[in-house]
């Protein structure tokens, strides 16, 4: 009885699908065979018995079991050796694992070494001294620190290091001891933020002094081994700017780097230790190519109905299992080559920059090499250090551990970087505009290909072997026949609004966040068509707490609209005598019944809503040549001041005083047209998108950019076509021409 | 405003207040002198913009341009453009009276969108075929670059033709009025059939939309016809 059971008990013991194949079959033939023998033998033993019990037919049957016996203890060996060997073979996996774990850790250090040398050197360069140790506890000037540091790195490559216990507990400890030497050298809220604004400014004198005469009054011996990192990682920071740009915006650029870089380095801590939690899932190969087309000939040709289509085809794509392990370390060992080639790039045209704290270089320099040594796998040209690094950052999701949250939240408030998470491809042309939900997790994009589609951020799909998460769209909006520019929202998430090409604005029902992209087609999603303008619909706002529309067309007008009102939906329109076109509308925010709309002129005009007059004009110009290449492309109100924003055609943001109607503020915000803004919530930060591809993030007190990405390709002349901050969530997002959305956290 | 025209003209955008009659009006340019990435499909789009009707035209690559990426970007375009078509049966065709996608009676189609396939009526079959041809042809597993599209990934194609062109038969079949109104103005239909002929993405006992016969000329003899489907 024994013989057939280990076929069940094998494959329970181990999953392994080579092992599943082929051995148990095997088992199964042995087995069989022996119970042929057996049935031969037992009829004999048969006949006998019914005549009587005789001595050698009992000794010989007792013979014939203990052969049996015999037999499947040898296949009990034979199994067990196997077994053995497959543990020392998973064993030896596990090892494998744990040395690419210590491998990425030590590269996670050098990085975090390179960030503090750089901190190390500006404060320097600054102030002449080296970091106080109340300030900055460098490694080697804090002997505990330096132990805890120093001890990883020396770690063999076979032996077990501290860190790569399998064990959630040491994971903690190993974090906790992280944190604690992070306050140590410094790295306090408040110190970060101190220390951030003032690698600004430094980053403002450098970039015009010649770094290297500064530096080399330094000692040479630790330019050997190189700290060739380090050097990378400066030469790095010059690397951001391509064409010329103003020095304001490339120190803002190296802020951010150094943020990236930082940001960075905490994800793959977050990583690390969810990929040891996932790695106890085991893999599941999802192999699902190679399928789908075996079955294309037969469906049409033989099938009169119910032709099995290729099903896998399309829903393969859907269909997503855990990812493999390796796969994702395989993703971040290519990640961090990505960055370092990025950084060893510039090599050629280097400064020697030098780092002021050889001691720990030295000790990390064989690290250093081995980096430099690695094969480099060509990336994507486009890609530039911020976005890699991004992709990197947003392996955070969905840890919980509570560890991570000290670390998260040593990055809020005034020195959070956004990072790209999604990006969302599903339109077929340039995107024209997007909005968040006020609560939810949930986008809705118009594009040129005349759909919207909505999405739901937190139904995200892991694509195996890759580091980009997949969000697909829940639901399709098609009525609009051409084009679609605009789109917004209701302030209760009930309805959104959508305006084109073709005259109409559209009222739709909210689909539910939970829909089937499969679902069947309720044509009672459309709830009313807004028809009044005469020609193509060019913007939409919607008041923060009534059920009321703006909308403003190339016929010249901007009317008001009562949306869910099916017989006469349009209440108001203004036109303007002095202007042309209006090319954006924006309810003013701070007082009840005015609104602001921007004309082809270059003027806003704020309207009285109820007297239909207009109440103050905001004029950036009166030189009609000026005022031509001044168009607005988009005017926004402050949530909560008296303050109306304009992007304009000649790359410039202006700021006006709803009240006075003079502008308090202007700057070139871009290195090409500015094509769309959005503020903050909380009225702090304003965000920009431009044909230059890039979008920017500013402080709206003090105007300056704290962030810059570049975000998307040109389609023809045009690249960002919208962006919109999440009303309540730490979401940006930026819809462009290449068909695509990018989502940011 | 004049000023600003002058500017467009130079560069190719469509800045917001631009009146319909002035949207992607721009001077036609020639094919090498396009710089974006996107390029191939700015000139199909430049090429339908200047004549829809002119199917040869629209078909007809740039030089030395590479199969692949050609054949999938006029896929993309008329996937873009049968949402016009879909929009238009929106209204016609119900659940009630197309209970099943067919165009002739001889087979149903069943809906490929689901994990088993399922008799969808014909909407939503249109629907669901749009939104999975998009899923697919955007997918970043498959077609992640648009300038470089793996041998494996073109194969794909032309199953998604296969299943967008049963659209066009249930109109032509059932809302004849829809999809002369459509085909009349966007040509879009004959464009598909001759584009599939010519690339060899669907077998010739497939396109049952009668069509002129300049648009069948080249079509292969039906042997040739049936090995080309396993050709991909
Ligand atoms: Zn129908
Ligand atoms: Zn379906």
């Amino acid at each position: 009885m024994r013989g057939p059971l280990t076929p069940f008990s094998l494959p329970a013991m181990n999953t392994e699908e080579g092992y599943n194949g082929g051995k148990p079959g095997q088992q199964q033939q042995q087995a069989g065979g022996g119970f042929g023998q057996k049935g031969d033998n037992g009829d004999g033993g048969g006949v006998n018995n019914k005549v009587k019990y005789t001595m050698p037919g009992v000794l010989h049957f007792i013979q014939h079991e203990w052969s049996n016996f015999e037999l499947e203890r040898s296949h009990w060996e034979i199994d067990r050796a196997e077994l053995q060997a497959r543990i020392a073979f998973l064993q030896g996996e596990r090892k494998g694992q744990d040395n690419l774990k210590n491998d990425l850790i030590r590269r996670i250090q050098m990085l975090e070494h390179a960030l503090r040398a750089e901190r190390a050197k500006y404060h320097k360069l600054k102030y002449g001294t080296e970091i106080p140790q109340s300030e900055m506890q460098l490694p080697s000037a804090s002997s505990s620190a330096q132990d805890e540091y120093s001890s990883i790195p020396e770690v063999g490559a076979d032996s077990e290091a501290p860190l790569s216990s399998v064990s959630n507990v040491s994971w903690k400890q190993g974090r906790q001891l992280l944190r604690e030497y992070l306050h140590e050298i410094g790295y306090t809220d408040t110190i970060i933020d101190v220390r951030s604004s003032r690698v600004r400014n430094l980053l403002g004198l450098n970039n015009n002094n010649n770094l290297s005469g500064i530096e080399q009054g330094q000692s040479d011996n630790n330019q050997i081994n190189g700290n060739n990192y380090n050097k990378r990682f400066s030469d790095n920071q010059g690397q951001c700017s391509p064409t010329k740009r103003t020095q304001q915006q490339q120190q803002q650029q190296n802020q951010k780097k150094l943020l990236d870089v930082e940001s960075a380095v905490m994800a793959n801590f977050e990583f690390l230790s969810e990929m040891r939690s996932t790695s106890d899932s085991g893999d599941v190969d999802m192999d699902d190519d190679g399928v789908d087309d075996d079955d294309d000939d037969e469906d049409d040709d033989d099938d009169e109905m119910g032709m099995a289509d290729d099903v896998i085809d399309m829903t393969s794509i859907c269909k997503f299992g855990p990812d493999d392990v390796d796969a994702e370390a395989e993703e971040v060992v290519n990640e961090l080559q990505l960055l370092t080639e990025d950084i060893s790039n510039k090599e050629n045209e280097q400064n020697d920059w030098k780092v002021s704290n050889r001691d720990v270089f030295n000790k990390n320099s064989n690290n250093a090499n081995w980096i430099k040594n690695e094969p480099v796998e060509m990336v994507d040209g486009n890609m530039d250090l911020a976005l890699g690094l991004g992709e990197l950052a947003q392996l955070t999701v969905n840890n919980e551990s509570e560890t991570n949250a000290d670390i998260i939240d040593m990055k809020t408030a005034s020195r959070k970087t956004w990072n790209a998470k999604y990006t969302l491809r599903s339109h077929f042309d340039g995107v024209r505009a997007l909005a968040f939900h006020p609560t939810e997790s949930i986008l809705i994009t118009a594009s040129e290909d005349h759909t919207m589609k909505l999405w739901n951020l937190q139904k995200t799909i892991a694509p195996k072997k890759s580091a980009s998460l997949d969000v697909e769209p829940l639901y399709t909006f098609r009525s609009h026949t051409g084009p679609v520019f605009c789109l917004a929202i209701s302030k209760n998430g009930e309805h959104c609004y959508s305006g084109g090409l073709d005259n109409v604005i559209k009222v739709w029902a909210m689909p539910s966040a939970n829909i089937d992209p499969y679902d069947s087609y309720d044509k009672n999603i459309l709830i009313n068509n807004l028809e009044g303008h005469e020609d193509a619909v060019w913007g939409i706002s919607v008041h923060h707490n009534r059920s009321e529309l703006l909308s403003c067309s190339a016929d010249g007008s901007v009317k008001l609209w009562s949306p869910t009102n099916l017989k006469t939906p349009c209440l108001s329109s203004y036109v303007s005598d002095q202007d042309e076109i209006p090319t954006s509308v924006d309810y003013v925010r701070d007082i009840e019944g005015q609104f602001v709309a921007s004309y082809n002129s270059s003027h806003c005009v704020i309207y009285d809503i109820e007297t239909k007059s207009p109440i103050t004009r905001l004029e950036c110009s009166k030189d009609p040549s000026e005022m031509a290449t001044q168009l607005i492309h988009r005017v926004k109100c402050h949530p909560t001041l008296p303050l109306t924003i304009t992007a304009h055609d000649d790359h410039h943001i202006r700021f006006f005083d709803n009240n006075t109607g003079k502008m308090v503020h202007s700057m070139v915000a871009h290195l090409d047209a500015v094509t769309s803004l959005a503020v903050d919530p909380n009225g702090l930060y304003l965000l920009s998108g431009s044909h230059d591809s890039s979008i920017r993030i500013w402080n709206l007190e003090s105007k300056t950019c704290v962030q810059e990405i570049t975000a998307h390709r040109k389609k023809l002349d045009e690249s960002i076509l919208d962006v919109a901050f999440h009303p309540s969530e730490a979401y940006i997002a930026s819809a462009g021409a290449d068909s695509l959305v990018k989502v940011f956290v | 405003m004049k000023m600003a025209e002058s500017v467009k003209k130079l560069l190719k955008r469509n800045k917001p207040g631009t009146k319909a009659n002035f949207f992607r009006k721009w001077p036609d340019e020639p094919f090498e002198e396009m710089e974006s990435t996107l390029a191939v499909q700015e000139f199909i789009q430049q090429q339908i913009r200047i004549d829809p009707s002119n199917i040869d035209i629209i078909l007809t690559p740039p030089d030395s341009q590479e199969e692949g990426v050609w054949k999938y970007e006029h896929l993309r375009q008329f996937c873009m453009e049968l949402n016009g078509l879909a929009v238009e049966l929106q209204t016609e065709c119900l659940p009630d009276t197309c209970s099943q996608m067919t165009s002739t009676e001889q087979w149903i189609f069943l809906c490929a969108a689901h994990k088993t396939p399922k008799e969808c009526p014909a909407i939503d079959y249109t629907r669901h075929t749009l939104d999975g041809a998009a899923c697919l042809l955007n997918s970043n597993k498959y077609f992640p670059s648009r300038v470089n599209i793996k041998e494996s990934s073109v194969a794909k194609l032309g199953s998604v033709c296969r299943r967008v062109y049963r659209i066009f038969s249930h109109a032509y079949y059932h809302h004849q009025n829809i999809y002369n109104k459509f085909e009349n103005e966007t040509y879009l239909c004959q464009r598909f059939t001759k584009f599939v002929i010519k690339y060899s993405l669907m077998a010739k006992e497939n396109l049952i939309v009668p069509m002129p016969d300049a648009i069948m000329q080249g079509i292969r003899t039906e042997e040739d016809g049936t090995t080309s489907i396993k050709e991909p």
